[in-house]
Protein backbone atom coordinates (compact mmCIF):
# COMPACT_ATOMS: atom_id res chain seq x y z
CA UNK A 1 0.00 0.00 0.00
CA UNK A 2 2.73 2.28 0.66
CA UNK A 3 4.51 1.27 -2.83
CA UNK A 4 1.31 2.65 -4.46
CA UNK A 5 1.17 5.48 -2.25
CA UNK A 6 4.60 6.56 -2.95
CA UNK A 7 4.37 5.35 -6.83
CA UNK A 8 1.06 7.76 -7.20
CA UNK A 9 2.87 10.80 -4.99
CA UNK A 10 5.92 10.81 -7.39
CA UNK A 11 3.91 10.83 -9.84
CA UNK A 12 2.03 13.31 -9.57
CA UNK A 13 4.60 15.66 -8.75
CA UNK A 14 5.97 14.37 -12.52
CA UNK A 15 3.06 15.56 -14.00
CA UNK A 16 3.22 18.71 -11.93
CA UNK A 17 6.55 19.30 -12.64
CA UNK A 18 5.61 18.93 -16.28
CA UNK A 19 2.06 20.80 -16.20
CA UNK A 20 2.20 23.89 -18.64
CA UNK A 21 3.24 27.03 -16.89
CA UNK A 22 -0.06 29.35 -16.85
CA UNK A 23 -0.37 32.15 -19.59
CA UNK A 24 0.70 35.92 -18.48
CA UNK A 25 -2.21 38.22 -19.07
CA UNK A 26 -1.72 42.19 -18.16
CA UNK A 27 -2.56 45.46 -19.00
CA UNK A 28 -0.42 48.29 -20.68
CA UNK A 29 -0.23 51.58 -21.87
CA UNK A 30 0.78 52.01 -25.28
CA UNK A 31 0.60 55.63 -25.93
CA UNK A 32 3.72 56.62 -27.34
CA UNK A 33 6.02 59.26 -25.11
CA UNK A 34 5.83 62.55 -27.06
CA UNK A 35 7.75 65.49 -26.03
CA UNK A 36 8.35 68.97 -27.50
CA UNK A 37 11.78 69.57 -26.16
CA UNK A 38 14.39 72.19 -25.96
CA UNK A 39 18.23 71.50 -26.08
CA UNK A 40 19.07 71.32 -22.16
CA UNK A 41 15.38 70.79 -20.86
CA UNK A 42 14.64 67.60 -18.56
CA UNK A 43 11.06 65.92 -18.89
CA UNK A 44 9.69 63.10 -17.24
CA UNK A 45 7.05 61.00 -18.31
CA UNK A 46 5.38 57.55 -16.44
CA UNK A 47 4.84 54.50 -18.24
CA UNK A 48 2.26 51.89 -16.31
CA UNK A 49 1.92 47.83 -16.72
CA UNK A 50 -0.76 45.83 -14.83
CA UNK A 51 -0.59 41.98 -13.91
CA UNK A 52 -4.28 40.76 -13.51
CA UNK A 53 -5.08 39.46 -10.63
CA UNK A 54 -4.79 35.84 -10.15
CA UNK A 55 -2.34 34.98 -12.77
CA UNK A 56 1.82 34.31 -12.40
CA UNK A 57 4.50 36.65 -10.77
CA UNK A 58 6.45 38.15 -13.30
CA UNK A 59 9.79 39.95 -13.46
CA UNK A 60 10.17 42.97 -16.23
CA UNK A 61 13.35 44.30 -17.82
CA UNK A 62 12.93 47.47 -18.94
CA UNK A 63 15.67 49.68 -21.54
CA UNK A 64 15.54 51.95 -24.32
CA UNK A 65 16.64 50.56 -27.62
CA UNK A 66 16.01 52.11 -31.58
CA UNK A 67 13.79 50.98 -33.64
CA UNK A 68 12.16 51.09 -37.22
CA UNK A 69 9.90 49.02 -39.55
CA UNK A 70 10.18 47.80 -42.86
CA UNK A 71 9.10 49.59 -45.56
CA UNK A 72 5.95 47.59 -45.56
CA UNK A 73 5.51 47.74 -41.49
CA UNK A 74 5.84 43.61 -41.13
CA UNK A 75 9.28 43.98 -39.57
CA UNK A 76 9.70 45.39 -36.90
CA UNK A 77 13.66 46.20 -36.17
CA UNK A 78 14.95 46.92 -32.66
CA UNK A 79 18.43 47.75 -31.94
CA UNK A 80 20.89 48.98 -29.10
CA UNK A 81 20.74 52.40 -27.93
CA UNK A 82 22.41 54.86 -30.14
CA UNK A 83 22.33 52.68 -33.37
CA UNK A 84 20.41 55.55 -35.73
CA UNK A 85 21.53 58.72 -36.46
CA UNK A 86 18.63 60.27 -34.69
CA UNK A 87 18.43 58.22 -31.92
CA UNK A 88 16.82 59.62 -28.34
CA UNK A 89 17.74 56.14 -26.49
CA UNK A 90 20.91 57.58 -24.77
CA UNK A 91 19.01 60.43 -23.59
CA UNK A 92 17.23 58.43 -21.47
CA UNK A 93 17.03 56.82 -17.68
CA UNK A 94 14.58 54.38 -16.35
CA UNK A 95 13.71 53.90 -13.05
CA UNK A 96 13.33 50.98 -12.09
CA UNK A 97 14.97 48.98 -14.85
CA UNK A 98 14.19 45.42 -13.41
CA UNK A 99 11.24 44.61 -10.50
CA UNK A 100 9.01 41.70 -10.10
CA UNK A 101 5.61 42.40 -10.24
CA UNK A 102 2.94 40.49 -8.21
CA UNK A 103 -0.36 39.37 -9.32
CA UNK A 104 -2.58 42.29 -9.65
CA UNK A 105 0.35 44.49 -9.23
CA UNK A 106 1.46 47.56 -11.22
CA UNK A 107 4.61 48.10 -12.69
CA UNK A 108 5.24 51.89 -12.73
CA UNK A 109 8.17 53.06 -14.47
CA UNK A 110 9.29 56.52 -14.83
CA UNK A 111 10.71 57.74 -17.79
CA UNK A 112 13.21 60.44 -17.91
CA UNK A 113 14.23 62.55 -20.96
CA UNK A 114 17.41 65.13 -20.72
CA UNK A 115 18.12 66.38 -23.85
CA UNK A 116 21.43 67.10 -24.50
CA UNK A 117 22.79 70.76 -24.84
CA UNK A 118 23.84 71.84 -28.59
CA UNK A 119 21.71 68.92 -29.91
CA UNK A 120 20.45 69.80 -33.83
CA UNK A 121 16.77 70.58 -34.56
CA UNK A 122 14.33 67.67 -35.64
CA UNK A 123 12.80 64.67 -34.69
CA UNK A 124 14.50 62.05 -32.32
CA UNK A 125 12.81 58.81 -31.05
CA UNK A 126 13.97 55.55 -29.56
CA UNK A 127 11.64 53.03 -27.87
CA UNK A 128 10.92 52.07 -24.09
CA UNK A 129 10.50 48.20 -24.53
CA UNK A 130 9.63 46.34 -21.14
CA UNK A 131 10.35 42.54 -21.21
CA UNK A 132 9.22 39.58 -19.46
CA UNK A 133 12.42 37.98 -17.93
CA UNK A 134 11.93 34.15 -18.21
CA UNK A 135 11.82 32.38 -15.18
CA UNK A 136 14.17 29.24 -14.69
CA UNK A 137 11.43 27.62 -12.55
CA UNK A 138 8.98 27.43 -15.63
CA UNK A 139 11.48 26.29 -18.20
CA UNK A 140 9.40 23.63 -19.94
CA UNK A 141 10.54 20.20 -20.55
CA UNK A 142 10.87 18.46 -23.81
CA UNK A 143 10.94 19.91 -27.27
CA UNK A 144 9.51 23.20 -26.72
CA UNK A 145 9.03 26.97 -27.05
CA UNK A 146 9.01 28.90 -24.18
CA UNK A 147 6.90 32.31 -24.88
CA UNK A 148 7.83 35.95 -22.96
CA UNK A 149 6.02 38.96 -23.62
CA UNK A 150 7.17 42.48 -24.83
CA UNK A 151 5.60 45.75 -24.77
CA UNK A 152 7.31 48.53 -27.01
CA UNK A 153 6.18 52.12 -26.92
CA UNK A 154 7.73 54.73 -28.96
CA UNK A 155 9.65 57.71 -27.70
CA UNK A 156 8.88 61.09 -29.95
CA UNK A 157 11.40 64.27 -29.21
CA UNK A 158 10.75 66.99 -31.22
CA UNK A 159 13.30 69.69 -30.73
CA UNK A 160 12.10 73.02 -32.99
CA UNK A 161 12.43 73.81 -35.79
CA UNK A 162 10.97 70.94 -37.29
CA UNK A 163 10.19 70.68 -41.30
CA UNK A 164 7.03 68.23 -41.58
CA UNK A 165 7.46 67.23 -45.65
CA UNK A 166 6.24 64.42 -47.36
CA UNK A 167 5.69 63.02 -51.15
CA UNK A 168 3.59 60.18 -51.88
CA UNK A 169 5.70 58.43 -54.46
CA UNK A 170 3.88 55.51 -55.87
CA UNK A 171 0.28 54.37 -55.56
CA UNK A 172 -1.01 50.83 -56.68
CA UNK A 173 -4.78 48.98 -56.10
CA UNK A 174 -4.39 45.56 -56.08
CA UNK A 175 -6.30 42.60 -54.45
CA UNK A 176 -8.86 44.63 -52.84
CA UNK A 177 -6.46 47.19 -51.24
CA UNK A 178 -4.92 50.90 -51.88
CA UNK A 179 -1.22 51.16 -51.05
CA UNK A 180 0.45 54.23 -51.45
CA UNK A 181 4.47 54.48 -50.94
CA UNK A 182 4.79 57.98 -49.04
CA UNK A 183 8.44 58.92 -48.41
CA UNK A 184 9.32 61.56 -45.50
CA UNK A 185 11.41 64.43 -46.77
CA UNK A 186 11.19 66.59 -43.23
CA UNK A 187 13.92 66.15 -39.89
CA UNK A 188 11.07 64.42 -38.02
CA UNK A 189 9.01 61.56 -37.70
CA UNK A 190 5.27 61.55 -39.56
CA UNK A 191 1.79 60.45 -38.14
CA UNK A 192 0.41 59.90 -41.63
CA UNK A 193 -3.24 59.00 -42.60
CA UNK A 194 -6.05 60.10 -44.85
CA UNK A 195 -8.24 59.04 -47.34
CA UNK A 196 -8.73 58.23 -51.09
CA UNK A 197 -11.52 59.12 -52.68
CA UNK A 198 -13.28 57.68 -56.30
CA UNK A 199 -14.93 60.48 -58.56
CA UNK A 200 -16.56 59.82 -61.74
CA UNK A 201 -15.85 61.34 -64.42
CA UNK A 202 -16.92 65.19 -64.11
CA UNK A 203 -18.34 64.57 -60.63
CA UNK A 204 -17.78 66.56 -58.16
CA UNK A 205 -18.84 64.13 -55.10
CA UNK A 206 -16.77 60.85 -54.54
CA UNK A 207 -18.89 58.03 -54.93
CA UNK A 208 -17.28 56.04 -52.26
CA UNK A 209 -13.99 56.28 -49.90
CA UNK A 210 -11.44 54.18 -48.52
CA UNK A 211 -9.65 54.89 -45.38
CA UNK A 212 -6.18 54.87 -45.30
CA UNK A 213 -4.60 53.52 -42.21
CA UNK A 214 -2.72 55.56 -39.66
CA UNK A 215 1.22 54.88 -39.98
CA UNK A 216 4.50 56.39 -38.83
CA UNK A 217 7.20 57.17 -41.65
CA UNK A 218 10.12 58.30 -40.18
CA UNK A 219 12.80 59.27 -41.09
CA UNK A 220 16.74 57.27 -41.48
CA UNK A 221 17.08 54.80 -42.19
CA UNK A 222 13.63 53.48 -43.41
CA UNK A 223 12.27 57.31 -44.84
CA UNK A 224 9.70 55.91 -46.70
CA UNK A 225 6.91 53.81 -45.82
CA UNK A 226 4.15 51.75 -47.43
CA UNK A 227 0.09 53.11 -46.03
CA UNK A 228 -2.65 50.81 -47.05
CA UNK A 229 -6.28 51.21 -47.00
CA UNK A 230 -9.01 48.34 -47.86
CA UNK A 231 -10.85 49.54 -51.13
CA UNK A 232 -14.45 49.53 -51.03
CA UNK A 233 -16.79 46.69 -52.32
CA UNK A 234 -17.57 46.33 -55.23
CA UNK A 235 -21.53 47.16 -54.89
CA UNK A 236 -20.12 50.56 -53.72
CA UNK A 237 -17.25 51.39 -56.52
CA UNK A 238 -18.91 49.82 -59.26
CA UNK A 239 -16.14 48.83 -62.29
CA UNK A 240 -15.30 52.07 -64.45
CA UNK A 241 -13.09 54.91 -65.04
CA UNK A 242 -12.27 57.57 -62.04
CA UNK A 243 -10.28 59.91 -61.03
CA UNK A 244 -8.49 58.83 -57.64
CA UNK A 245 -7.86 60.96 -55.65
CA UNK A 246 -5.57 60.40 -52.30
CA UNK A 247 -5.67 63.38 -49.48
CA UNK A 248 -2.51 62.70 -46.83
CA UNK A 249 -2.86 64.17 -43.38
CA UNK A 250 1.02 64.93 -42.18
CA UNK A 251 -0.30 67.10 -39.10
CA UNK A 252 0.36 70.28 -41.09
CA UNK A 253 -1.94 72.84 -41.68
CA UNK A 254 -2.60 71.49 -44.99
CA UNK A 255 -3.38 68.11 -46.87
CA UNK A 256 -1.17 65.62 -49.29
CA UNK A 257 -2.66 65.57 -52.38
CA UNK A 258 -2.46 63.76 -55.53
CA UNK A 259 -4.70 62.05 -58.07
CA UNK A 260 -5.03 59.75 -60.83
CA UNK A 261 -6.94 58.78 -63.40
CA UNK A 262 -7.82 54.84 -63.15
CA UNK A 263 -9.96 52.41 -65.03
CA UNK A 264 -10.96 50.10 -62.06
CA UNK A 265 -12.30 46.65 -63.37
CA UNK A 266 -13.73 43.62 -61.78
CA UNK A 267 -10.55 41.36 -61.37
CA UNK A 268 -8.27 43.87 -60.57
CA UNK A 269 -7.65 47.89 -60.74
CA UNK A 270 -5.35 48.77 -63.70
CA UNK A 271 -3.93 52.46 -63.73
CA UNK A 272 -4.47 54.59 -67.05
CA UNK A 273 -2.89 57.96 -66.60
CA UNK A 274 -0.38 59.41 -64.61
CA UNK A 275 -0.51 61.94 -61.81
CA UNK B 1 -35.42 80.69 11.19
CA UNK B 2 -38.71 83.06 12.13
CA UNK B 3 -36.93 86.40 12.39
CA UNK B 4 -34.78 85.83 8.94
CA UNK B 5 -37.95 85.26 6.90
CA UNK B 6 -39.36 88.16 8.13
CA UNK B 7 -36.20 90.11 7.46
CA UNK B 8 -36.03 88.82 3.36
CA UNK B 9 -40.07 90.16 3.60
CA UNK B 10 -39.10 93.20 3.84
CA UNK B 11 -36.11 93.73 1.73
CA UNK B 12 -38.49 92.30 -1.22
CA UNK B 13 -40.90 94.98 0.14
CA UNK B 14 -38.44 97.72 -0.05
CA UNK B 15 -37.51 96.48 -3.60
CA UNK B 16 -40.93 96.53 -4.76
CA UNK B 17 -41.60 100.12 -3.43
CA UNK B 18 -38.15 101.06 -5.06
CA UNK B 19 -39.19 99.75 -8.76
CA UNK B 20 -42.50 101.45 -8.68
CA UNK B 21 -41.08 104.41 -7.94
CA UNK B 22 -38.68 105.12 -11.46
CA UNK B 23 -39.08 103.95 -15.04
CA UNK B 24 -38.41 100.34 -15.62
CA UNK B 25 -35.19 99.05 -16.59
CA UNK B 26 -34.50 95.75 -17.92
CA UNK B 27 -31.42 94.22 -15.91
CA UNK B 28 -29.60 91.28 -17.36
CA UNK B 29 -28.35 89.71 -14.42
CA UNK B 30 -25.21 87.55 -14.35
CA UNK B 31 -25.29 83.59 -14.73
CA UNK B 32 -24.37 82.35 -11.37
CA UNK B 33 -24.89 78.95 -12.03
CA UNK B 34 -21.67 76.66 -11.31
CA UNK B 35 -20.84 74.30 -13.83
CA UNK B 36 -17.85 71.18 -12.56
CA UNK B 37 -16.77 69.79 -16.20
CA UNK B 38 -15.69 65.94 -15.11
CA UNK B 39 -12.59 65.02 -17.71
CA UNK B 40 -11.58 61.21 -17.70
CA UNK B 41 -7.91 61.12 -19.20
CA UNK B 42 -7.60 58.08 -21.00
CA UNK B 43 -4.57 56.69 -22.29
CA UNK B 44 -3.34 54.44 -25.25
CA UNK B 45 -4.39 51.12 -23.87
CA UNK B 46 -4.88 47.00 -23.86
CA UNK B 47 -4.69 44.32 -22.33
CA UNK B 48 -2.62 41.32 -23.56
CA UNK B 49 -3.47 37.09 -22.66
CA UNK B 50 0.08 34.91 -23.83
CA UNK B 51 0.14 31.11 -23.15
CA UNK B 52 3.46 29.79 -21.52
CA UNK B 53 4.34 28.05 -24.44
CA UNK B 54 3.99 25.00 -26.96
CA UNK B 55 4.84 21.51 -26.78
CA UNK B 56 6.22 19.60 -29.92
CA UNK B 57 5.41 15.91 -29.00
CA UNK B 58 8.63 14.85 -31.75
CA UNK B 59 8.13 11.49 -32.43
CA UNK B 60 9.76 11.19 -35.65
CA UNK B 61 13.05 13.97 -36.22
CA UNK B 62 12.75 13.78 -40.05
CA UNK B 63 9.23 14.58 -40.02
CA UNK B 64 7.94 18.27 -38.35
CA UNK B 65 6.08 18.18 -35.79
CA UNK B 66 2.79 20.65 -35.07
CA UNK B 67 1.77 21.37 -31.46
CA UNK B 68 -1.44 22.05 -30.32
CA UNK B 69 -3.18 25.33 -31.24
CA UNK B 70 -2.02 27.97 -29.65
CA UNK B 71 -4.20 30.72 -28.09
CA UNK B 72 -3.59 34.90 -27.85
CA UNK B 73 -5.86 37.46 -27.07
CA UNK B 74 -5.80 41.33 -27.02
CA UNK B 75 -8.41 43.00 -25.06
CA UNK B 76 -9.93 46.59 -24.31
CA UNK B 77 -7.97 48.07 -26.92
CA UNK B 78 -8.24 52.15 -26.72
CA UNK B 79 -5.98 53.99 -29.22
CA UNK B 80 -5.34 57.09 -29.99
CA UNK B 81 -7.04 57.13 -33.56
CA UNK B 82 -9.62 54.95 -36.00
CA UNK B 83 -7.16 54.17 -38.18
CA UNK B 84 -4.14 53.35 -35.96
CA UNK B 85 -3.57 49.57 -34.54
CA UNK B 86 -1.72 47.44 -32.72
CA UNK B 87 0.63 44.69 -34.26
CA UNK B 88 1.60 41.47 -32.99
CA UNK B 89 5.15 39.86 -33.75
CA UNK B 90 7.24 37.47 -32.61
CA UNK B 91 11.20 36.36 -32.55
CA UNK B 92 13.18 33.86 -31.47
CA UNK B 93 15.65 34.58 -28.53
CA UNK B 94 18.68 32.73 -30.23
CA UNK B 95 19.94 31.38 -32.87
CA UNK B 96 19.13 27.82 -31.99
CA UNK B 97 17.30 25.64 -29.51
CA UNK B 98 19.37 24.97 -26.36
CA UNK B 99 20.09 20.81 -26.69
CA UNK B 100 20.02 18.87 -23.81
CA UNK B 101 23.82 17.82 -24.35
CA UNK B 102 26.21 20.46 -25.19
CA UNK B 103 27.15 20.46 -28.70
CA UNK B 104 24.26 18.43 -29.95
CA UNK B 105 22.30 19.15 -33.36
CA UNK B 106 19.44 20.66 -32.37
CA UNK B 107 16.95 22.95 -34.35
CA UNK B 108 17.61 26.26 -35.89
CA UNK B 109 15.15 29.30 -35.58
CA UNK B 110 14.60 29.23 -38.51
CA UNK B 111 12.76 25.19 -38.06
CA UNK B 112 9.78 26.58 -36.47
CA UNK B 113 7.01 28.19 -38.75
CA UNK B 114 3.49 29.00 -38.08
CA UNK B 115 0.09 29.35 -40.08
CA UNK B 116 -1.78 32.22 -41.11
CA UNK B 117 -4.01 31.55 -38.60
CA UNK B 118 -7.90 32.70 -38.31
CA UNK B 119 -7.73 35.72 -36.08
CA UNK B 120 -10.96 37.96 -35.25
CA UNK B 121 -10.83 41.41 -35.75
CA UNK B 122 -7.01 40.43 -37.38
CA UNK B 123 -5.72 39.25 -40.38
CA UNK B 124 -3.33 36.32 -39.42
CA UNK B 125 -0.08 36.22 -41.87
CA UNK B 126 2.24 32.81 -41.90
CA UNK B 127 6.03 33.04 -41.03
CA UNK B 128 9.05 32.25 -40.06
CA UNK B 129 11.04 32.17 -36.78
CA UNK B 130 13.74 34.69 -37.27
CA UNK B 131 16.19 35.90 -33.80
CA UNK B 132 16.83 38.72 -36.09
CA UNK B 133 13.87 40.64 -36.39
CA UNK B 134 9.99 40.52 -35.25
CA UNK B 135 8.02 38.99 -37.69
CA UNK B 136 4.34 40.38 -38.14
CA UNK B 137 1.91 37.28 -37.04
CA UNK B 138 -0.89 39.57 -37.33
CA UNK B 139 -2.52 43.03 -37.12
CA UNK B 140 -5.35 44.10 -34.96
CA UNK B 141 -8.12 45.88 -37.71
CA UNK B 142 -8.15 49.11 -37.07
CA UNK B 143 -10.61 50.47 -34.48
CA UNK B 144 -11.45 46.81 -33.18
CA UNK B 145 -11.99 46.44 -29.41
CA UNK B 146 -10.25 43.32 -29.47
CA UNK B 147 -7.89 40.88 -31.80
CA UNK B 148 -8.13 36.96 -30.82
CA UNK B 149 -7.00 33.88 -31.90
CA UNK B 150 -7.21 30.10 -30.71
CA UNK B 151 -5.69 28.67 -34.02
CA UNK B 152 -2.08 29.49 -34.15
CA UNK B 153 -0.10 26.51 -35.02
CA UNK B 154 3.38 26.12 -34.73
CA UNK B 155 5.58 23.87 -36.67
CA UNK B 156 8.86 22.70 -35.85
CA UNK B 157 10.75 21.48 -39.43
CA UNK B 158 12.15 18.13 -39.99
CA UNK B 159 16.22 17.77 -38.43
CA UNK B 160 17.39 13.81 -39.58
CA UNK B 161 20.31 15.00 -37.84
CA UNK B 162 19.23 15.35 -34.56
CA UNK B 163 20.23 12.34 -32.49
CA UNK B 164 19.98 13.20 -28.45
CA UNK B 165 16.64 13.16 -26.86
CA UNK B 166 15.73 14.79 -24.26
CA UNK B 167 14.57 18.73 -23.75
CA UNK B 168 15.55 21.14 -27.17
CA UNK B 169 14.12 24.25 -25.78
CA UNK B 170 13.51 28.26 -27.02
CA UNK B 171 12.77 31.16 -25.64
CA UNK B 172 10.26 33.14 -27.74
CA UNK B 173 9.20 36.81 -27.33
CA UNK B 174 5.49 38.08 -27.90
CA UNK B 175 5.98 41.18 -28.80
CA UNK B 176 2.98 43.69 -28.64
CA UNK B 177 3.37 47.61 -30.25
CA UNK B 178 1.33 50.44 -31.58
CA UNK B 179 4.43 52.82 -32.27
CA UNK B 180 3.96 55.99 -33.75
CA UNK B 181 3.55 59.99 -33.76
Amino acid sequence: MKMIRATLLLLALLLLGRAPAPAIQFSSSFESIKIDGRPGEVVSREFRLRLSPGGKRAQFKSRTEDWWASEDGANSYYRPAGTLPRSCATWITLNPVETAVEPGGTLAIRVTAAIPRGVKPGGYWCVLTVDEVPDPLTAPAGVAVQFLSSVSVGIFINIEPVTRAAEIRDVELARGQARLKVCNLGNAPLGAEGRIEFLRPGASAPAATAVIRRATVLTDPAPCRVLSADLPASSSLPAGKYLVLILLDIGVDHYLGVQKEMEIGRDLLAPVAGR
Amino acid sequence: MFSRKVFLGVIVLLLAVAGAAGAQTTVTLPDTSQTTTLTASVSEQAQVTVPSGVTFNVTNVASSTAASAASVTVSNIVLATATKQLKVSIQGGAASFTPPVVGATTWAVGDVTWNAATWTNATGASGTLSNSSYTEVATCAADAATCSTTGLVFTLGAKSTVKRSGSHTLSMTWKFESIGT
